[in-house]
């Protein structure tokens, strides 16, 4: 299984991959929205046939600077492929991505009241805690739980990294201004 | 610019409350104000107040009338930009680009700087992917509004997407340079990994990479850096820079199996034990990653390393109970080396856990929990079943549900074995048990609705589906309003089998439309994405969508609906409806009364239920709250027709229908061979010859050897037999000229001969029973040894879908009459393929037909079933 974050090209799979799995379903245009406002946050896990077996779809919520946060709208890993650890890789890598590109603080999701494997993997191997309950959340009338993980183990994480060396002299660049 | 025809002051001030009224979706009120307007004799024919009613009236719904005031103000004012841009906004709103192209055309010859509609253009022509005219819109855009950064921007772009880079990159580089400080720094960062990509695609990765360098604290997406940067070094064969970028980015994410290949491109390794090695050391690294480990494995070409690498695979795996190991094994058995290995292991442990609870001989190793077994006779289920042995792929799945009877991944692959051993109804009987068990997994719902379909149970299958659809929604609605593809091109197949045309055919026409709509769905983000600064994922964005119908969904579903509308075409339907009418002529009055009341009644309930659906549909669900804020541009959406089945299959004109579903393949899928024979069998029906050439000629450069094509070169030798005296001198000449290399001066009967002995009639079924139906109807007297080499079991590639299309040729009559034969080769069958309900006996399958079936659910018949995929 190989793991890496979303293109453009794979949005329609991710869709197909939805479908197969969750209950909660959206049209393309809404895959579109999310891979084009925010291209760093969506992860897929392929198999060798580059088929997709399990993805993250995510999001921003840009609610003031004070509250910058990640959303997890739909998190899916075909039954087929689960106790490989995928769902929470995906997350990982997508959490990442919301502190470097978006200075994200924490993310949030829903859960199903009923979904207690996915609210195990939540709580258990992901961080996240309860913050309050949304009823009928879902369309069916099902309560959520609303939750969320701190990131700031992440910033820490990503400030660490070497830093490429920056500054290079570059001379090609300012003779071609001047064409335009 | 002053309008044409202009309104005293009172007017024009209600004239423009239209146009707000018109912004702000205040449609009743626009009408209300162009009613004062008109309603005064002296401007009652007033174009533009005419064409802003018409304009609104589309809005709600009113598309006939629309078309006619805005027709009507446009007559009334033709030098008016507003009445002009009017009918182009309608156009756009029906789809009709082209036409709302030539409209907008039309209203900036009489006002050049109107900047809406040069938007509005510039918006039309990169749709339409007019890339000369979006340039030249966009730099009109950027002359009139230089302040602005969307007039940059678009101008930038025009240029790269015509592959003008270094324009592009100077645009971009001047932007840069004078762009006002205090832009969000996430804009910033993709505006700069946008020219980088540029810079790229120019091949420049020198430059590119100073260019990535010298911005990097400015660029907030660390993995693009690396990524491309790591990119930029193998290109430039920098390979110890490359090194360390990837040994970077695998610390970021080991389990991405490119950056492994990278690195070992890095790297330069070539031999096997050197790259086993290689992945040593990061399995060491990354203990808990799996990508190391299982690459490794392909890796791993020696007999005594593979074995023990694999052996410590697959020992971590059953201990642990990880369900997938046999998928995540499974591109092993491509060696055949491996799989015997793989098989000797599990063997050895099903024997060793058996007796003593361990992997090994050895009593004294670590005991293993009792879960090791179960998962060791679930892998060797699954692997008996890979290699067609479905006795021992059954005996294996039958001693670990007896050991764990209530593992639901268990009873999914029991039906799986069934499947594939050709009896479809077990197969989705087990997975229905599998979905009993588990109601709330979607997963197991879906396989299992899928399974359903495979066995013809279409209605039993939609059943399934709703356990997960919107309540008070036909399924089949929500699927469609969800672009549920996988469910519509597994029906529309199913619909086929079981013959029933209009509906394999509605359901091929709503795959088409997800297309569309997807086509359809990028026209926002155009402005979006100029906005939001994401400019790599929109040139992702235009290029896929540019090879969309590319998608496997839409060759499935356009197979289907070209195989219907050639049938169609060559046995078209009775005029009766399908539905059977009551004779009304032969009934007394009363009784007459008596229908019609019921009629009527029935009609009713349809109507009312239509209505309640209507209302649920209104409702929608929480979280689609955003994609309603997405979607809220388009209320004009026009309404398309409804797909009635009936209709559908009496389509006037199959050949052009079957058309229209193969011309996107011709260009997106030309590399597939079916593309080809597909297109030959419409012209071929349509008595096209050059385009019967042009596809044998595609099919030829593809796969000269194939069976199929064989067959079409054939029958168009065979069509030119009869016909080439009568063709048009010229067009006779090429199409000798060119057929001449695959001819080779052969007559039929002569090719047909030949198609025998052909290297591939040997080894391949398919291509045998070409061979033998061309042998048939070219040489009558050689029938004999035809049917031989038809009804033949001795091909490598032997499957129970082969057999059931000999049958069928059989049945059809390709061999002449046949009974006796038909009989015997079906027993051979059965011999073979003895779980294939395809070759039961009728006797056996009333039996084995579930008495669950509910009366409209169609009857199974062994030739409409699917067997594999």
């Amino acid at each position: 299984m190989n793991i890496r974050c979303a293109r453009p090209s794979d949005l329609m799979n991710m869709q197909h991959c939805n479908l197969l799995c969750l209950p909660e379903n959206y049209q393309m245009k809404y895959y579109f929205y999310h891979g084009l406002s925010w291209p760093q946050l969506s992860y897929v896990a392929e198999d060798e046939k580059g088929h997709i077996v399990g993805y993250v779809l995510a999001k921003m919520e840009e609610d003031g600077e004070d509250n910058r946060h990640g959303h997890i709208t739909s998190l899916a890993v075909k039954r087929s492929h689960r106790r490989l650890g995928l769902a929470q890789k995906l997350m990982n890598q997508a959490s990442l991505a919301m502190v470097e590109c978006f200075k994200a603080k924490y993310v949030s999701l829903h859960v199903r009241k009923s979904n207690r494997a996915a609210l195990n993997l939540y709580t258990n191997s992901l961080g996240f805690k309860i913050l309050e309950i949304e009823p009928k959340y879902y369309a069916d009338g099902e309560d959520a739980y609303s939750m969320m993980r701190d990131l700031s183990a992440f910033a820490a994480e990503s400030k660490t990294e070497p830093q490429p060396t920056e500054n290079l002299e570059i001379k090609s660049e300012s003779a071609i201004i001047s064409q335009c | 610019m002053p309008p044409s025809n202009p309104l005293p002051p009172k007017e024009n001030a209600l004239f423009k409350r239209i146009l707000r009224c018109y912004e702000h979706k205040q449609y009743k009120n626009g009408l209300k104000f162009a009613k004062q307007i008109l309603s005064n004799p002296k401007f009652a024919e007033h174009g533009e107040t005419l064409a802003m009613k018409g304009l609104t009236l589309n809005c709600l719904g009113r598309k006939e009338e629309a078309y006619e005031y805005v027709r009507r103000g446009l007559r009334n004012d033709l030098k008016s930009p507003v009445c002009w841009h009017v009918y182009g906004l309608l156009q756009r709103s029906d789809k009709k680009y082209d036409e709302a192209i030539k409209c907008y055309r039309n209203a900036l010859k009489w006002e050049k700087e109107n900047i809406q509609i040069l938007r509005d253009l510039s918006l039309l022509q990169i749709q339409m992917r007019d890339l000369e005219g979006y340039k030249d819109t966009r730099y009109q855009l950027f002359m009139l509004r230089p302040t602005q950064r969307a007039s940059w921007i678009g101008f930038a772009m025009s240029y790269h997407l015509l592959g003008d880079y270094e324009m592009a990159i100077s645009i971009l580089d001047a932007f840069r340079t004078n762009q006002m400080k205090g832009t969000d720094d996430y804009e910033h960062s993709e505006l700069l990994l946008y020219q980088n990509m540029v810079l790229a695609e120019s091949g420049q990765y020198e430059r590119a990479l100073q260019h990535l360098q010298k911005f990097s604290s400015q660029i907030l997406d660390k993995l693009s850096i690396k990524e491309t940067s790591g990119e930029y070094y193998l290109k430039l064969k920098r390979f110890k820079e490359a090194e360390s970028v990837y040994e970077d980015l695998l610390k970021r994410n080991p389990e991405n199996v490119m950056y492994y290949a990278k690195l070992i491109e890095a790297k330069q390794l070539v031999d096997p034990d050197e790259k086993v090695a290689f992945f040593e050391v990061y399995k060491k690294e990354f203990p808990r990653a799996i990508a190391p480990r299982r690459l490794q494995l392909t890796e791993a070409l020696a007999q005594p390393v593979f074995e023990k690498l694999v052996d410590e695979y697959l020992r971590h795996g059953l201990h642990k109970g990880i369900p997938p190991l046999f998928v995540d094994l499974r591109s092993l058995y491509a060696v055949q080396d491996k799989a015997e290995t793989i098989e000797k292991l599990i063997l050895q442990y099903l024997e060793n856990l058996a007796k003593n609870g361990t992997f090994g001989p050895d009593p004294s190793e670590v005991k293993q929990p009792a879960s090791a077994l179960l998962w060791a006779y679930y892998y060797a289920a699954q692997h008996f079943d890979y290699k067609k042995d479905t006795d021992r792929a059954l005996q294996y799945i039958d001693a670990a549900i007896d050991h764990t009877p209530t593992l639901i991944e268990l009873f999914i692959v029991k039906g799986r074995i069934y499947k594939h051993a050709g009896d479809p109804v077990s197969a989705y009987q087990w997975l229905e048990e599998a979905q009993a068990m588990d109601t709330a997994d979607r997963y197991v719902n879906s396989k299992c609705a899928r399974y359903m379909l495979r066995a013809g149970h279409v209605k039993r299958a939609e059943d399934m589906c709703a356990k997960f659809t919107r309540e008070g929604v036909p399924a089949t609605e929500n699927l469609n309003e969800m672009q549920c593809m996988w469910f519509q091109t597994e029906a529309a197949a199913a619909y086929k089998r079981l013959q029933q045309w209009g509906e394999a055919l509605k359901k091929a026409h709503e795959v088409d439309r997800h297309f569309s709509e997807i086509m359809e769905d990028q026209f926002d983000f155009h402005s979006y994405c100029m906005r939001k600064m994401t400019l790599r994922s929109y040139v992702g964005l235009l290029r896929l969508e540019d090879v969309l119908r590319a998608h496997p969904f839409y060759f499935r579903a356009a197979k289907v609906a070209v195989d219907v509308y050639l049938r169609l075409d060559q046995h078209p339907l009775q005029d009766a409806p399908q539905t059977a009418e009551p004779d009304t002529e032969n009934l007394a009055p009363s009784e007459l009364k008596k229908l019609r009341n019921k009629q009527r009644k029935a009609k009713r309930k349809a109507e009312q239920e239509s209505a309640l659906q209507a209302q649920v549909q209104v409702k929608r669900e929480q979280h689609h709250k955003a994609r309603q804020q997405q979607e809220q541009g388009d209320p004009e959406a026009p309404q398309l027709d409804e797909l009635i089945p009936d209709k559908l299959a009496r389509a006037e004109d199959p050949l052009e229908q079957a058309l229209k579903f193969l011309q996107p393949l011709r260009t997106l899928a030309a590399d597939r061979i079916d593309t080809h024979l597909m297109a030959f069998e419409i012209y071929f029906r349509k008595d096209k010859p050059l385009l019967m050439l042009q596809s044998i000629k595609r099919a030829h450069r593809l796969d000269a050897a194939h069976h199929h094509l064989h067959d079409c070169l054939l029958r168009f030798q065979g069509w030119l037999d009869d016909n080439l005296a009568s063709l048009n001198p010229a067009v006779a000449a090429v199409i000798t000229k060119e057929i001449e290399p695959m001819v080779r001066g052969r007559s039929t009967v002569e090719m047909a001969e030949q198609f025998v002995s052909l290297p591939g009639t040997a080894v391949c079924q398919a291509a045998a029973l070409s061979a033998a139906r061309a042998l048939r109807r070219h040489r009558p007297p050689r029938a004999d040894q035809a049917l031989q080499l038809a009804t033949s079991l001795d091909y490598p590639d032997l499957s129970i879908q082969g057999c059931v299309d000999v049958l069928d040729s059989l049945r059809d009559g390709d061999f002449g009459p046949c009974e006796k034969e038909i009989e015997q080769y079906i027993e051979a069958c059965r011999k073979k393929f003895p779980y294939a309900i395809a070759f039961k006996p009728a006797s056996e399958l009333s039996e084995l037909a579930d008495d669950r079936a509910p009366a409209d659910d169609a009857p199974l018949q062994p030739k409409e079933i699917a067997v594999n995929n």
